[in-house]
């Protein structure tokens, strides 16, 4: 039960305290603010009661921002956005504190800016300079008239004031004028009260004219900043033409350059494409005489035919008049019978055997092969040894009935065998 | 039996939340920072509870819950921290639904790999008192600069001339401890509901077993300097002897030298030992706690 009361009056107090909020802290205006960023104590507004920021930029993303004082009292603070950024104008018991809190792609930055409460000075300050701000936003010369205007007036109304003043103590000091109807002792009495008075309005006249030395001063002073300003602003806004005009420049020359960059990207592929409608036309000119050499080779290829039927021909009449031949002579010895009739098939068959000439290669062989072993593979070859010429060794063999491509890879996969050539 | 029973408890918790989130302004958007203000201040009861339950579920889920006042206490200033937060930040977010905008909070923080500075042994009357100072420590200068007067009896002057400050960071030190001494301290005790009855009885403790009291408060003092200085920047590490002694030389870093050594025993010693080894101007830095301000 205790227990329950003890824990029910810690919530009430808890409660308490968060409803107090700010005004728990007991800090003064001087107190710095502590700056956290996702609950970490990142700098501090050292305010002092005049303008002070902190600026922080941090490589994790940014939830949320919080002021304390110095004696750990939240007064305020922001939830950052997930991306992009948020302000707050954070409002403590007089001043303020703008909170500008940003996330990027990766990292965020938080900038606090303390905005101190102005006092009464100030802002008559700020508003005069208000003032002068709009009405610096007129020329220079509409202002200086009405400037010289006020001070004609009241270097005028100076001296009305001088003017009575004198026209009073004339008055007093001229004798014919009618004596008062009172005594000595009581006509004594306005005598000295104009005196004070004139005296007074002396030390008026002198304030005056020092407060209208200060005004024209501080007129003189306006007047100077104002130039300030104005040249300031013609400066800057040559400034902006300058950078106008330079933004403009450059924008021509990016547009020159995309034009020279087209033409010359057309250009490039003017000259590409004529390139390659040449090589076109070239490959199609190729193709043709190829085509035309293959139906040239074909009609070879059919006459050579023709020839050979007719040799077949030729052969077989040949052998049927030979047969009628040895039907006719039957006394001859049987040697001379099948001598004859032997012969013309053997012609028949060797005929092509003279055009085939010996086939004629180069070879280089491994480091270390032995002549017995060169001797044995050009046995194996039945061909024989030509030749030695700077390392090569001409070999003569019967024309291979493979490929020459395929015969040439047989002979360089022989063990042997370093090189082959089949041309000097 | 166990696990029936913890499964009625958390449906006794659902209910409850389920009840707390009956009023129907809060489930409603507010529009405006005065509109959300005005509706969060009406219910802050309502809200402290939610955050409480969502913390104890916390515990709960985590194997961190027992029943006693320790840990109710704890869910309660835990919940009403989450609270805080929730009012400052939440104008923010308008336009929002307040209730569901405390819930997010709350999850977002128990997402983290360490919400809060949890032990056992941070729960006793010691713990508490010890968590309340170095925790407070964390957010506030003036329990900052007093850590150096509760773990090690230090004055202001001892602070400046140990840490080598100049004269308007002394002038800071002098109204940090008179802020501390004048309300700072038992707000701190409020906030982490302690009694004064606790107090009296932890001082007559130390009175009984003074050696093994604060080798004990050591003990917890180290847990939690090592927790809450992670509230510090990145570019808060423990230094070396030789970087120690260059700053020390060389007079730079002043608010590192404040809240580094304020923070950590160990370079604290070395600090010292640096500037004080043999004169004995200042006795080197033991942990003897104290009570009082």
């Amino acid at each position: 039960m205790e227990q329950e009361q003890d824990i029910a009056a810690y919530r009430e107090r808890l409660i308490q305290s968060v409803k107090d909020g700010t005004r728990r802290s007991t800090c003064g205006q001087s107190d710095a603010i502590q700056v956290f960023v996702n609950q970490r104590r990142v700098g501090l507004l050292d305010v002092a009661g005049t303008e002070a920021a902190l600026q922080v930029q941090t490589e994790a993303r940014i939830e949320n921002v919080h002021l304390r004082s110095e004696d750990g009292v939240l007064l305020g603070g922001l939830s950052a956005p997930e991306y992009g950024f948020r302000t707050s104008r954070i409002s403590l018991l007089r001043d303020a504190v703008e909170l500008r809190v940003q996330n990027y792609a990766q990292g965020g930055s938080v900038s606090a800016v303390f905005i101190p409460a102005q006092s009464l000075w100030d802002r008559t300050r700020r508003a005069l300079a208000g003032m002068a701000d709009t009405s610096s936003l007129r020329p220079a010369a509409a202002v200086v008239p009405g400037m010289r205007t006020m001070a004609f007036t009241q270097v005028l109304l100076a001296i009305v004031l001088v003017g009575l003043a004198a026209d009073r103590l004339t008055g007093w000091a001229t004798p014919e004028k009618k004596p008062l109807p009172v005594a000595v002792t009581q006509a004594e009495a306005p005598w000295a009260a104009p005196l004070a008075e004139v005296a007074k309005l002396e030390h008026q006249l002198v304030e005056l004219s020092r407060m209208q030395a200060k005004a024209v001063d501080t007129i003189q002073t306006q007047q100077q900043g104002m130039a300030q300003l104005q040249r300031t602003i013609a400066k800057l806004s040559s400034t902006q033409e300058t950078v106008a005009s330079s933004v403009l420049m450059v924008k021509q020359e990016m547009e020159q350059r995309r034009k020279v960059a087209g033409r010359e990207v057309d250009r490039l592929t003017r000259v590409i494409m004529s390139k390659a409608q040449t090589e076109q036309e070239q490959l199609e000119a190729e193709i043709h005489s190829l085509a035309a050499a293959n139906d040239k080779l074909s009609k070879e290829m059919y006459t050579l035919e023709q020839s050979n039927q007719d040799l077949k021909k030729r052969l077989k009449s040949a052998g049927v008049d030979v047969s009628k031949a040895t039907v006719s002579d039957r006394d001859k010895p049987v040697v001379a019978q099948q001598g004859e009739a032997a012969q013309p098939p053997q012609v028949a068959e060797a005929r092509p055997t003279p055009a085939q000439s010996p086939f004629l290669f180069w070879v280089t062989f491994s480091d270390g092969t032995s002549q017995e072993s060169i001797d044995q593979w050009v046995r194996d070859m039945h061909g024989h040894k030509g030749a030695l010429t700077e390392g090569w060794q001409a070999v003569e063999i019967q024309p291979p009935a493979e490929p020459m491509e395929r015969f040439l890879d047989q002979i360089k996969q022989t063990k042997i065998v370093k090189a082959v050539r089949i041309s000097r | 039996m166990t696990t029936v029973g913890s499964q009625q408890i958390s449906q006794r918790e659902q209910t409850m939340l389920e009840q707390t989130a009956t009023p129907g302004r809060l489930e409603d958007v507010v529009s405006t920072a005065e509109e959300f203000d005005r509706v969060v201040s009406q219910s802050l009861p309502i809200l402290l509870d939610r955050a409480t339950s969502y913390t104890k579920r916390f515990l709960r889920e985590t194997g961190q819950w027992s029943d006693d006042v320790a840990h109710e206490k704890f869910v309660l200033r835990w919940g009403a921290e989450y609270l805080e937060q929730f009012l400052v930040s939440g104008r923010s977010e308008v336009p929002c639904r307040p209730l569901f905008l405390l819930d997010a909070l709350v999850a977002r923080q128990h997402s983290r790999p360490e919400p809060f500075c949890y032990h056992p042994d941070l729960l006793t009357p010691l713990g508490r008192f010890i968590d309340g100072l170095v925790g407070r420590a964390s957010i506030s200068r003036d329990a900052l600069i007093a850590l150096y007067h509760h773990c090690y009896g230090w004055g202001p002057g001892q602070v400046i001339t140990v840490l080598g400050l100049n004269g308007p960071e002394s002038q800071r030190i002098y109204k940090n401890f008179r802020r501390w001494r004048e309300s700072g301290w038992q707000r701190t005790m409020d906030d982490m509901g302690l009694t004064d009855v606790e107090l009296q009885d932890l001082y007559d403790q130390q009175q009984r077993h003074r050696q093994r009291f604060n080798s004990e408060a050591e003990r917890i003092i180290r847990f939690a300097q090592a927790h809450y200085r992670k509230s510090e920047p990145d570019h808060y590490p423990c230094l070396s002897r030789r970087q120690w002694e260059e700053m020390f030389a060389q007079g730079y870093g002043g608010e590192y030298r404040i809240w580094h050594l304020a923070l950590c025993l160990d370079c604290l010693q070395t600090a010292w030992d640096l500037g004080f080894g043999g004169s004995g101007a200042v006795e080197k830095p033991r942990v003897v706690l104290h009570m009082k301000p």
